[in-house]
């Protein structure tokens, strides 16, 4: 296949899908609708894939590291052998029917709830830290959005509101008046952006990920 | 000598003192809680008044697209709202189609709310687990359940579930409740919109969507939930509390109220003593 005739193929595709899900958003129209289903089902049979690739690569990046004795290779070690214990350990539960397999759930109810906790956990403690060397009232701007951001954390907390009621009033202010033009105006400017992405990809003046695929 | 002074010593504090002193000062609440009021916000008094107005027999979608890393911030507030569901003997559909963890939060949900003890698996509430395809995966959700999920999470065909006999897509659900760490709520809203339901069990209510989310999306949520996009929002366990007052239990929410009073208070008095150090000490730099 000549490298024209690819890049006039994702042309193609993105254009069809593309006019397909606007007509079945829009419109009711079965033959569309129906189209529209079978794509997306395609589109979910694909990011399976994309996760079992996604697996595969991160297989080979680790071996890599682990083959080139990188600085961090012991890190990609240790990947490999969660992975492959993890790994064994779903097949064994699939071998049983996909049934709970009491060293499987051991893993993911213990383990990886305490870490995935403590990980979130951890940013609280970098605020802290970064919030008493960072938020510094440097020019009137910054001044403001100290201000502010002091009343949001009042508000949110139960003290601000035994310490005065002005608290809660000015914070839930902030959230529910104060920042919503601003956050509307991101969101509207941010949609007519992606519409003006997408119209320059259908017309094919977008070009950065048809260069990727030639 | 050192001609340096104690604000100038304190602009250079090493971070682990101030680690300590959170750590410190989030542990002390737990061994001697504080109980202050919570009020409740209008976002959260819009979810809760959403959920009272479900009917016997009513479907509720519980979407867990949160991971256990939130759920300081999420579980509060979905334990709280599954809770009200069972209670006005709605029928609630679990699923996710954003965190593949949600196996875990689902079984969590299920052993922190007794309503479940007096319900039947199958009959009043069903599991599918994870499958991914974000907004993609929310549209063929809205129009064919099972052509998503062919059968729930343990083995059974969708199609011998009894309660999904005559549930196959946004039409036959009367709320979605998504608990979410990024997006996956404007998806709902996005495809699960009025233009695609069939069904309006809510008067006012634009869209059958809310959100219980981190507290930290709740100021982008807000503008959602004030153009009537969103029913009903809970932002962190903040939310989760407000939310836990109203229905009438003592959750996580309330517990760790306590540790957001000391954390707040301690990030703002972090923040004015630097400030001040930092105008005393400028003219020298």
């Amino acid at each position: 296949m000549s490298e024209i005739y690819k890049k006039e193929l994702v042309f193609l595709v993105t254009g069809i899908v593309t006019i397909v899900m606007i007509l079945d958003y829009f419109f009711v129209f079965s033959p569309v609708k129906d189209l529209a289903t079978q794509l997306r089902t395609w589109a979910l049979v694909i990011q399976l894939m994309a996760i079992g690739l996604g697996a595969i690569n991160l297989v080979r990046v680790h071996y890599r590291n682990i083959q080139k004795r990188t600085q961090t290779w012991i890190y990609s070690a240790w990947f490999m052998v969660i992975f492959a214990l993890l790994l064994v350990l779903a097949l064994m539960k699939i071998s049983q029917g996909g049934q709970e397999y009491w060293l499987y759930t051991w893993f993911f109810t213990y383990p990886y709830t305490s870490l995935g906790a403590t990980l979130y956990a951890i940013t609280g403690f970098y605020i802290f830290s970064a919030a008493y060397r960072a938020f510094r009232a440097r020019n009137i701007e910054a001044a403001i959005l100290l201000v502010a951001g002091i009343f949001v954390m009042l508000a949110n907390a139960p003290i601000g509101e035994v310490i005065t009621p002005w608290f809660p009033l000015i914070g839930n202010w902030c959230n529910s008046v104060g920042q919503i033009p601003g956050m509307r105006t991101f969101a509207i400017v941010g949609a007519f952006g992606l519409l003006a992405l997408g119209l320059r990809t259908l017309l094919g003046k977008e070009r950065g990920f048809y260069s990727e695929v030639a | 000598m050192s001609d340096k002074t104690i604000w100038d010593k304190l602009q250079n504090v090493d971070r682990r003192v101030f680690y300590w002193i959170l750590f410190v000062g989030l542990a002390v609440p737990f061994m001697f809680p504080l109980g202050l009021p919570v009020a409740v916000t209008p976002p959260t008094q819009g979810l809760y008044d959403g959920l009272r107005k479900l009917q016997a027999g009513d479907v509720v979608v519980l979407s867990i697209n949160s991971g256990v890393s939130a759920w300081g911030d999420c579980l509060p507030a979905m334990v709280a709202s599954v809770t009200q569901v069972l209670r006005q003997d709605a029928k609630l559909v679990i699923w996710s189609i954003g965190y593949v963890d949600c196996d875990i939060t689902y079984r969590e949900i299920v052993n922190r709310v007794p309503e479940f003890k007096s319900k039947t698996y199958g009959m009043d509430w069903v599991y599918f687990g994870y499958c991914p395809g974000q907004e993609s995966n929310a549209a063929l959700l809205r129009d064919n359940i099972r052509g998503v999920y062919t059968k729930d999470i343990q083995g059974t065909p969708t199609d011998n579930v009894p309660m999904m006999k005559n549930i196959n897509g946004a039409k036959d659900i009367a709320m979605v409740l998504t608990s979410d760490t990024g997006d996956v709520q404007t998806y709902y809203r996005q495809q699960w919109g009025p233009t695609k339901s069939s069904r309006d069990n809510f008067g006012a209510v634009k869209y059958p969507v809310a959100e219980i989310g981190i507290a930290m999306n709740l100021s982008g949520d807000m503008s959602f939930f004030l153009s009537g996009d969103l029913f009903g929002l809970t932002g962190g366990s903040r939310g989760g509390a407000e939310l836990e007052k109203l229905v009438g239990i003592k959750g996580d929410g309330t517990i760790t109220m306590d540790s957001i009073n000391v954390s707040h208070l301690l990030v703002i008095g972090a923040i004015v003593l630097a400030n001040v150090g930092y105008l005393l000490t400028r003219g020298k730099k």
